[in-house]
């Protein structure tokens, strides 16, 4: 499985949040930071 | 996911969103929203898009998925890659916010 490197171009993806919302990375370029937090599961 | 949530403040002073991206249905992420009162995005990944994308590490016959945490400037760039190697492998939010303030 590919993984992510150090300094390089952060993959896109257009997701749907829980809300309905659209949800791209690329809505945050130029505007902010992103931190991606991937869990095991909440329960 | 509640420790956080006591960060978050300080995430948004740095201009950072939070984006939690998990398995779980969008119902799932509801709920958990709902009764832990989330303040960051919560991104239903059943088919496991993102989650390939960015290479979030499964062990099959062990403890499933791993954490991971990745930190994305404003230019697109991959600042900070954690892959977890057990779950109680995570970054400590300190950790990441001094990262931000010194790199961004």
């Amino acid at each position: 499985m590919s993984r992510v490197e150090l300094n390089t171009a952060a993959p896109d993806f257009t997701m749907t949040d829980f809300t309905g919302k659209s949800v791209s990375l690329a809505d945050f370029r130029n505007k902010k930071n992103v931190l991606v937090v991937f869990n095991r599961g909440f329960f | 996911m509640a420790q956080l949530r006591r960060y978050y403040q300080r995430f948004v002073k740095l201009d950072t969103e939070i984006i939690v991206a998990g398995p779980e249905k969008p119902e799932a992420f509801r709920e958990y929203w709902t009764k832990e009162n989330l303040p960051f995005i919560g991104l239903p990944d059943p088919e496991h898009k993102v989650l390939k994308l960015y290479g979030q590490q499964v062990k099959l016959f062990k403890l499933g998925r791993m954490p991971a945490q990745m930190l994305i400037d404003k230019k697109g760039s991959v600042r900070f890659v954690h892959y977890g190697h057990s779950m109680s492998d995570i970054p400590s939010n300190q950790e990441i916010i001094e990262l931000i303030e010194k790199q961004i």
